[in-house]
């Protein structure tokens, strides 16, 4: 850690040099561990420390960025001096609104001490001590543990002066019979909230719980999906529909709907990253502050994230969802993605699915399938199991779904009055916080031709593997 | 720099580690984005910093800095021997690798034309007439053109002697439109979808591309897909074109194969592998005219380089022979367990990652067909053509692909398009039931600059040869 007063003094430097018309730096220095197990031992172990810092340089309404990771004060200059040549070669960007004016930020306790000095010795006593628990019923652990202390920092010739230190730790953990798997993960600002023990219970749990999973044939099912599950429909929603981008170019499922009922009204979805609860953060990356904005209000259409660019297309103010400049070309992201909870206490949603699926997790989702109608595809993971009667039957093999996802959400149930955060893969910034959701009907495909094709040639092997 | 990592292997040595190496990595980067006329990204990122590898007490430590001084440099080689002996701490074996000749040799791609010499004002030109090009339609929503350049320089240095050098150019560039008519969007791209197509070569590459000659085409195919009928929920026979094929050799044979996600070491995040080791040299794969090979060495393939990020020499190592699964993909601790040396595969994505098993050129190699003959020969069937979405479970057997565009085969002949087509299948049998592949003349070697793989998160550079190959009995249908 550099520190606000070190760091902007280095910066402040270099920003005076600057012979643009306007000129923003952006700082983002790391120092980040992360132990990875699998096999119940320790396979990978890493430590970095690293900063990037990106400069935009803006003459009339030309912009050039360049970055660099060097924090010797010849190189800044340099790439200073490289995004007014990149800037000066380019034709103008009639939508450019001019960097953002100084502004008042809320005042958010993101540092934790204790997760900044959590050593390699910490991370591995913590593994030591879960792959010990997985043992104990004799499944394998498999895993990564992650703990890093962060500043970010953005100016601008504007008089910008934006500074905020983080710090994240989060572990995920799966155990592993021969036959099942189980799920739990944890994120938070302190490495001492996260509860490592009653995690690898929970993992462990439904390792035990879904041994020797029974096929079910695909088709349409109730599931109670839980937070994980949850979070990652979440993270693709907002990839393909969220940002201003697609909402203004019409391939969000949100684009022309707003005002209308997308959902049932129990969907209460937007951005927030002012909640101290969750991984707040109070500013963008053009040092604009956060907003909460609401995507669908009780089952109504809303709108999106902006940052300036974008704002300025759609005659908004930007509501602080600007990326790094470097990722300009992707649009404004919201990072911290909320479903709002429900009034169902989460182990009483069981009880109403009759016939159902409940999922722990979706293993590798993808959302470019058709994204006006929100059409995702992925697989069940690591918990997949048959609810009969309101009670869990036994664990089934895992599936593919393939649904249109305003069509699935407005078929929802019930939603927990409990929330989790869970790490989003897209930003290491913010996190999802997200209930259960149990929807009436969700979709799940064949993924072969469902009378046997003429045999091919050859030796299949992997009948006991097979997913379906 | 040299000696600098030289001093620390020696430092590490006095210390008492049982292997150490040391990477330096300078990575320059430009990028540029034009979206309707408009420039939408245009940055350029240098990336510099040195990573170190070691060995001690049997476990794996790393630690790396961007700081290049000889104080932070040991500073880092303290850094990563305490974390190796935290990973001790949780060991049940330790590591071994296999033998490795320390190779001492420099290496570059080929370069006609260096893409950061190439005047700002030509590149930017190139994709702003090709959106102008685009854009001559109402009913196009969106034109967007790209270009990004790599310029590498490693430098490789270990404790048993190696000392490599490498120098690295990429380049890449694509376009796409989109379509829009009421509540219908349809996607079009050349070559390739997500960025385009990229090499292991100079700016020559983008030129070869002839983007220009392709705008008309891209423009007129996304507007028919605006009206064209769904593509039909059946069981049929499919003829999928090179890129899309690129990359389903990607999810369904170049993952599967790595070696230490069938060992399970990547399990928490991509899963692992139907492959498990006694398959090989026994499972019957594809059909007896699939032949895979993973090859490094290829000219201009985005997956070719001199060495891995363990020192070792690329190569070409068959995957799939005649149907039959005899290789993985492998690094100097993973080989051992199939009693083997490295095929070189360890690959990092810069100085503060460390190397994992990554795909090379992953290849189907040609076959004996014509296109135009294959559709002929076809009674019943569907054409399917460049990657729109892909998902493939954590085993690598039940994948679905949606592609942008689809045609239907009727009598030997292509008709009309399909729009929103999506297959899926079960590994094994998907590759069992492959009857033809196109010959050489329609080979290509396709660059995929986004293969995500482990934690932290790393990006590989990769590539996949492929024809146009035909597949019986394939579930199609509608995307939803």
């Amino acid at each position: 850690m550099i520190g606000k007063e070190k760091l902007f003094a280095k910066l402040d430097k270099v920003l005076s040099r600057s012979k643009a018309d306007e000129t923003e730096i952006v700082f983002v220095g790391e120092e980040s561990g992360l132990t990875r197990y699998a096999n119940s031992a320790i396979h990978q172990n890493v430590y970095e420390n690293n900063a990037s810092v990106f400069f935009r340089s803006i003459l009339g309404k030309k912009i050039g960025v360049a970055s660099t990771n060097s924090l010797v004060a010849s190189d800044l200059e340099k790439t200073l001096d490289d995004s007014c040549e990149i800037a000066r070669n380019q034709p103008e960007n009639p939508d450019f609104p001019g960097l953002p004016k100084p502004a008042k930020y809320k005042s958010l306790n993101t540092f934790n001490e204790r997760t900044a000095r959590f050593s390699p010795r910490d991370r591995a006593q913590v593994v030591k001590k879960i792959i010990k628990a997985a043992d104990r019923k004799g499944f394998n652990l498999a895993g990564a543990f992650s703990t890093a202390s962060s500043e970010i920092a953005v100016l601008n010739s504007k008089g910008v002066r934006a500074y905020q230190p983080v710090t994240a730790a989060s572990i995920n953990m799966i155990a592993m019979s021969d036959t099942s798997s189980g799920y739990a993960a944890g994120i938070s600002r302190n490495v001492d909230d996260i509860d490592f023990a009653g995690l690898i219970s929970l993992a462990v749990d439904k390792c035990e719980r879904s041994q020797n999973p029974q096929p079910i044939e695909p088709g349409e099912y109730e599931v109670l999906l839980e937070p994980a599950a949850v979070a990652s429909l979440l993270e693709w929603l907002n990839y393909i529909g969220f940002g201003a981008k697609s909402f203004m170019e019409k391939t969000s499922f949100l684009a022309g709907k707003t005002g209308k009922k997308i959902t049932s009204n129990l969907i209460t979805i937007y951005d927030n990253a002012l909640d101290r609860k969750s991984m707040a953060f109070p500013f963008d990356m053009e040092g604009v502050p956060k907003k909460r904005v609401p995507f669908i209000d009780k089952g109504i259409a809303r709108g999106a994230v902006y940052n300036t660019l974008w704002g300025k297309k759609a005659k908004i103010r930007s509501t602080g969802h600007a990326l790094t400049p470097d990722q300009a070309a992707f649009g404004p992201l919201a990072l911290n993605v909320v479903v709002a909870p429900g009034k169902t206490k989460r182990d009483k949603m069981i009880e109403k699915v009759k016939k159902g699926i409940l999922i722990t997790r979706f293993h590798y989702i993808n959302g470019y399938i058709d994204t006006p109608n929100a059409v995702l595809t992925g697989m069940t993971r690591d918990g997949t199991f048959l609810i009969e009667d309101g009670e869990i039957r036994c664990g089934i093999k895992n599936l593919r779904f393939t649904d249109a996802m305003l069509r699935a959400f407005k078929s929802t149930v019930a939603i927990s009055r409990e929330t989790e955060l869970v790490e989003s893969w897209w930003s290491s910034v913010g996190c999802l916080k997200v209930p259960a959701i149990h929807l009436g009907s969700f979709k799940f495909r064949l993924p072969r031709p469902k009378k046997k094709s003429p045999p091919c040639s050859g030796l299949f092997l992997y009948g006991e593997t097979i997913a379906l | 720099m040299k000696d600098k990592l030289k001093e620390c292997m020696d430092w590490l040595k006095t210390k008492g580690v049982e292997y150490a190496d040391g990477r330096f990595v300078r990575c320059e980067t430009e990028s540029i984005q034009v979206t309707n006329g408009n420039v939408e990204g245009m940055a350029r990122n240098l990336d510099v910093g040195v990573g170190i590898r070691v060995i001690a007490n049997g476990a794996w430590g790393f630690a790396a800095t961007a700081v290049l001084t000889p104080a932070e440099l040991k500073k880092t080689a303290n850094k990563a021997l305490q974390v190796a002996k935290a990973s001790a701490m949780t060991l049940r074996e330790p590591v071994k690798l296999a033998e490795q000749e320390p190779f001492v040799d420099y290496y570059r791609t080929p370069c006609e034309k260096d893409p950061f010499e190439v005047p700002t004002d030509e590149k930017l030109d190139l994709l702003l007439d090709c959106c102008k090009e685009l854009r001559k339609s109402k009913a196009i929503r969106k034109a967007e053109a790209s270009m990004k350049f790599f310029k590498t320089n490693k430098l490789f240095i270990s404790t048993e002697g190696a000392e490599i050098e490498q120098d690295i150019i990429e380049s890449g560039a694509g376009f796409e439109v989109l379509a829009v008519k009421g509540k219908e969007v349809q996607k079009r791209s050349y070559p390739n979808s997500h960025g385009g197509d990229f090499a292991t070569r100079g700016y020559e590459f983008i030129e070869e591309m002839n983007l220009m000659d392709h705008t008309d085409r891209v423009r007129e195919e996304a507007i028919a897909l605006l009206s064209a009928a769904p593509c039909p929920d059946t069981v049929t026979t499919v003829i999928i074109t090179g890129s899309q094929m690129a990359l389903q050799v990607h999810e369904s044979n170049g993952h599967p194969t790595e070696l230490d996600r069938v060992l399970g070491t990547e399990i928490s995040l991509a899963g692992g592998s139907f492959l498990t080791v006694d398959k090989l040299g026994k499972l019957k794969y594809g059909s007896d005219i699939v032949n895979i090979t993973a090859d490094a060495t290829i000219e201009g393939g985005l997956g070719s380089f001199g060495y891995d990020d363990e020192g070792v020499r690329a190569q070409r190592t068959p995957i799939i022979e005649n149907g039959l699964f005899v290789g993985y993909l492998t690094s100097r601790e993973t080989a051992p367990v199939i009693g083997k040396r490295s095929n070189g595969t360890m690959r990092a994505d810069g100085w503060n990652r460390i190397p994992l098993i990554r795909m090379t050129n992953i290849n189907l190699e040609p076959g004996e067909w014509k296109l135009d003959d294959l559709i002929a020969d076809t009674k019943d069937g569907i054409l399917l053509d460049i990657n729109k979405s892909w998902s493939i479970d954590d085993k690598r057997l039940n994948f679905q692909f949606g592609v942008e565009c689809a045609w239907e085969i009727k009598n030997g002949k292509r008709g009309r398009m399909f729009k929103n087509p999506v297959y899926t299948g079960i590994t094994p049998e998907f590759w069992n039931s492959c009857d033809a592949i196109c010959d050489r003349d329609h080979w290509r070697v396709w660059g995929v600059p986004n293969c995500g793989k482990g934690e932290p998160m790393q990006t590989a550079h990769v590539a996949h040869g492929t024809s146009p190959a035909r597949f019986r009995n394939i579930k199609v249908g509608v995307s939803k």
